[in-house]
C-alpha cells in the first residue's frame, strides 16, 4: 500500500520487539523523556503533510545510543474537536508500529520508541516515518483532513513539550473524570467471567467499573475498538427505562441474551430490585441487614466476620456464580466514588456498616454527614450493637424503623433467606471457597446452616439467623 | 518478525528431576544453532537465570501487579490511560536481553482478588511476543498452572523430564493424564530421563515399559553438569563435549528443532 515509503507497513508488526543488539538508536523510554501528544488545530495552521524535526535526525543519531523524544500532531478537520484528542492520540501507538523496524510502547508521557539497525539504515530522515504515520491516520480516520507533526530529539525542546502536555493531560482527566451515564449512547458488556459464571451479565458504564474493579467504561472502550468479537464489547444503551434505577432497554436485551434467557431486567444503580449479577470476581460484596434495614459492606481484604456473623468468603461464594442475589450485590471499589451508587436505594443514606480499614481506604466517597454515623467492626461486631451504634448516632435508617420491632421482639422470629446456590466453579485466582461458617458462640446466637442436595452440588442454600431473646 | 512459524516447547517434571538443567542445555543447544529464542522460567520454584548465567531484576508477576494496581485503583489518575500498551511495555521492559536470547520470568504468585482482566491482557500482549522469536522455551512446574491460564496458549512440545525415582515417573504420568484435562493445545508430549547412569539404565527403562511411557531420550548423570553446579556456574560454560549436552543436541533433532 506504501511504495513511497522506504520501510514496509502493516499491522502485522504491531507487537514486534525490536532488541538491543538489533537496535539502531531508542527514543524516550525508561531511559529517557518520551512523550506523545495529539492537538486539534485551525485547519488554516496547519500545512498538511509537514514534518519538522526540532534537534539532530536520524543520520546524525549515533548508534546505540539513547535520545529524548516528543512527538505532537496537529489535526485538523470539519470535524475535529479537542475531545476527539485522547481517541486520536491512542492510535499513534498502532500506527507507528505498523512501520516496519520501529517499536513503540506505551503512551503520553511514557513513550518508548526503538529503531532497528535495518530500519535506520533505509532512512535519510524521520519524515518518512512522520509522513507515513500521517498516511495511515488520513485511511483510517477519514475525520482527520489536514495534519502535520513535529518530532523534538533535542533534550531541552523535549522538556519544554513535555511540560507544556502534563497540564493538557491533567485538563483531560479532569473531564474523563466528569464523564455519566447519560453523557453516553454505548455501554460495554464483558464476558471474561462467564468462563465460571455462565450467566454473569457484566455492565460497564460511566457511573459504574466492572465488578472486578479492573474495567472502567474507557477500558471498554478501547477493548472493543482493537477487538469487537473480544471479551468486552460495545452496547447500545437504549431507551431510559427507569432513571433512579439505571435501567435501559439496550442492557436489559443484552442482559436476555448473555444470561441465556435467566435475567430479563438489570437496574445498574438498584441493591434490590433487579440488581446487577455478581460474578465471584467483585472486590466488594454488600449484604442487606434485614434488622437495621440497612446495608452492610465487606471488602475482600477483611478476613474478619461481618455483623451478621459471615466472612467475605462465606457471602462471595453466596453471591457470586453470576446470579441476581437479592439481598447481596458484588461491586468493585470505584463504585463507592459513583454519583449513582445504589441511588434506587437510597445510595450512602442505605449504608450502615464497613470494615474499619475499607472504611479508611474509601474515606473521601463517603458522605460527611454520613461518615460518624457508619459503623465498623470496632463499634459494631454483631446486629446488636450495630442496632444500638445506629440509634445512638440517629442513622438516617433509624427513621424507618417502625413499630414492627415491638412484635419482632415478642415473638421469636426466625428469618429465613432461601439463597440460590452459587455454582461451585470459582475463579483459579485468589478466590477462597466458602468455608462453612463455624457457629459463633457470641451471646444471642449464631448460624445455623442447611444444605440439601449436597452430594455434587449445593441446590439451595439456607441461612437464618436466630434472634436472642432480650 | 515475521517468522512464519514460532516453535513453543515446555519442559516439565517434578523437582529435583533436573528439568531446569535440560532446558538450559536445549538453549544452549539452539543458541548455537543461531536460532533466536525466548527463554521463560514459568516455575517459581527454579533458577533458569542462574543457570543460564544471568540476573533478572523484574518478573512478570511484578509487572501484573504493577497494572493491578493501577487498575483496581478506586480513584484512578487517568481513567481513560490504554492499560493494554502499559502492561505490554512493561513486559518489554522486563525482558532480560542477552546475547542470543531474551528471558522472561513468570516470579510471583497473584496476590488476593480478580486477575482475569489482567491476565486477559498478558495473554494478547504474550501471543504478539513470542511471534517475535524462532523458538520458545518454557521451564515450567509440573502443575502446569500457566497452561491452565492459557497465558502461553499453544505448545507445540511438551518435554517431561524425569529422573530414576518412582516418583518421577508417576509424575510424568501425572502430567501426561492432566494435559488431555487442560483446554491447551499440546501436539505432543515426551518423556525424557535425566541424570541415568549405568547402574540405573534398566531400571529406568523397566519403568517407563511399566508405565507405558516412550523415552524419547536418556541423558547421561554428567559429571562436569554437576562440577558446574555444585560451583554454581552457569551451565553456559558447559564444554562442548560434555556427554549431557550431546544427548540434548540429540533430542533436540528427534524433535525436528
Amino acid at each position: 500500500m506504501a511504495d513511497e515509503f522506504p520501510f514496509e507497513i502493516s499491522p502485522m508488526f504491531e507487537g514486534e520487539r525490536v532488541r538491543k543488539d538489533s537496535m539502531f538508536v531508542e527514543l524516550g523510554g525508561p531511559k529517557s523523556m518520551g512523550l506523545e501528544l495529539v492537538r486539534a488545530a485551525e485547519m488554516d495552521d496547519i500545512e498538511d503533510d509537514k514534518v519538522t524535526i526540532v534537534g539532530p535526525d536520524i543520520k546524525e543519531m549515533e548508534e546505540g545510543k539513547t535520545y529524548p523524544w516528543a512527538m505532537v500532531f496537529n489535526i485538523g478537520g470539519e470535524l475535529v474537536e479537542s475531545d476527539l484528542e485522547s481517541v486520536v492520540e491512542r492510535r499513534v501507538h498502532d500506527f507507528v508500529n505498523y512501520c516496519q523496524g520501529i517499536m513503540h510502547l506505551n503512551q503520553r508521557y511514557d513513550v518508548w520508541m526503538r529503531v532497528s539497525k535495518d530500519t535506520a539504515a533505509k532512512l535519510d530522515s524521520f519524515e518518512a516515518v512522520g509522513k507515513a504515520v500521517m498516511m495511515l491516520f488520513k485511511t483510517e480516520l477519514p475525520f482527520i483532513e489536514k495534519m502535520q507533526v513535529t518530532f523534538y530529539t533535542e533534550e531541552a525542546a523535549v522538556k519544554e513539550q513535555m511540560d507544556g502536555a502534563m497540564d493538557i493531560f491533567k485538563a483531560r482527566d479532569a473531564r474523563t473524570k466528569d464523564l455519566h451515564d447519560e453523557d453516553v449512547d454505548v455501554f460495554y458488556g464483558c464476558t471474561l467471567c462467564q468462563s465460571f459464571a455462565p450467566t454473569s451479565v457484566c455492565v460497564v458504564s460511566p457511573d459504574r467499573i466492572a465488578l472486578c474493579g479492573a474495567i472502567n467504561w474507557f477500558d471498554g472502550r478501547a477493548a472493543s475498538k482493537v477487538d469487537p468479537d473480544g471479551p468486552q464489547f460495545e452496547l447500545e444503551k437504549g431507551e431510559c427505562v427507569d432513571e433512579l434505577g439505571g435501567e435501559y432497554s439496550g442492557v436489559n436485551e443484552v442482559a436476555k441474551r448473555l444470561s441465556g434467557g435467566e435475567f430479563e431486567r438489570i437496574k445498574l444503580h438498584s441493591f434490590f430490585e433487579f440488581p446487577h449479577t455478581s460474578c465471584g470476581c467483585f472486590e466488594v460484596v454488600g449484604f442487606y441487614i434485614p434488622e437495621v434495614e440497612g446495608i452492610g459492606w465487606i471488602n475482600r481484604e477483611f478476613q474478619g466476620e461481618a455483623p451478621n456473623g459471615l466472612t467475605f468468603s462465606t457471602m462471595a461464594g453466596q453471591t457470586g456464580g453470576g446470579k441476581q442475589v437479592v439481598g447481596f450485590l458484588g461491586v468493585g471499589v470505584n463504585y463507592f466514588y459513583s454519583p449513582k451508587f445504589i441511588q434506587a436505594d437510597g445510595g450512602w443514606n442505605k449504608v450502615v456498616w464497613l470494615p474499619s480499614t475499607f472504611k479508611e481506604k474509601i474515606a473521601d466517597a463517603i458522605p460527611a454527614e454520613l461518615a460518624d454515623k457508619i459503623a465498623t467492626e470496632a463499634e459494631a461486631p454483631d446486629v446488636d450493637a450495630l442496632k444500638a451504634f445506629l440509634q445512638e448516632k440517629e442513622h438516617p435508617v433509624v427513621a424507618g424503623w417502625s413499630a414492627e420491632e415491638e412484635e419482632e421482639e415478642e415473638e421469636e422470629e426466625e428469618e429465613e433467606t432461601a439463597l440460590e446456590a452459587a455454582p461451585m466453579m470459582m475463579p483459579a485466582a485468589g478466590f477462597q471457597m466458602p468455608a462453612m461458617p463455624m457457629v459463633s458462640g457470641g451471646a444471642g446466637g449464631g448460624i445455623k446452616l442447611t444444605i440439601k442436595n449436597a452430594k455434587i452440588s449445593i441446590e439451595k442454600m439456607i441461612v437464618s439467623e436466630k434472634k436472642a431473646k432480650k | 518478525m515475521g517468522y512464519s512459524v514460532t516453535k513453543i516447547i515446555a519442559i516439565t517434571g517434578k523437582g529435583g528431576t533436573g528439568k531446569t538443567a535440560v532446558a538450559a542445555l536445549l538453549i544452549r543447544y539452539l543458541c548455537k544453532n543461531k536460532e533466536f529464542l525466548l527463554a521463560v522460567d514459568a516455575d517459581a520454584d527454579t533458577n533458569l537465570p542462574e543457570t543460564l548465567g544471568c540476573e533478572v531484576e523484574h518478573t512478570i508477576g511484578d509487572a501484573k501487579e504493577f497494572l493491578q494496581e493501577i487498575a483496581t485503583n478506586p480513584r484512578p489518575e487517568h481513567p481513560d490511560t490504554n492499560k493494554e500498551s502499559l502492561l505490554q511495555s512493561k513486559i518489554y521492559e522486563i525482558i532480560e536481553e542477552m546475547p542470543c536470547y531474551d528471558l522472561l520470568v513468570m516470579g510471583r504468585p497473584e496476590g488476593a482478588g480478580c486477575y482475569c482482566y489482567v491476565n486477559n491482557l498478558l495473554r494478547g500482549i504474550m501471543d504478539k511476543l513470542v511471534q517475535n522469536y524462532d523458538f520458545v522455551v518454557m521451564d515450567t512446574e509440573a502443575g502446569l498452572e500457566h497452561f491452565s491460564r492459557k497465558i502461553v496458549r499453544d505448545i507445540d512440545s511438551l518435554l517431561v523430564v524425569t529422573d530414576a525415582s518412582r516418583r518421577g515417573f508417576r509424575t510424568a504420568e501425572r502430567i501426561r493424564e492432566l494435559v488431555a484435562e487442560l483446554e491447551v493445545n499440546i501436539k505432543e508430549v515426551h518423556v525424557l530421563a535425566n541424570k541415568v547412569t549405568d547402574a540405573n539404565q534398566g531400571k529406568i527403562e523397566k519403568l517407563a515399559g511399566d508405565l507405558g511411557l516412550e523415552l524419547i531420550g536418556m541423558v547421561p548423570l554428567d559429571p562436569k553438569v554437576e562440577e558446574l553446579d555444585i560451583g554454581g556456574i552457569p551451565l553456559s560454560k558447559l564444554p562442548d563435549d560434555s556427554i549431557a549436552a550431546e544427548e540434548v543436541a540429540k533430542i533436540a533433532k528427534k524433535l525436528g528443532l
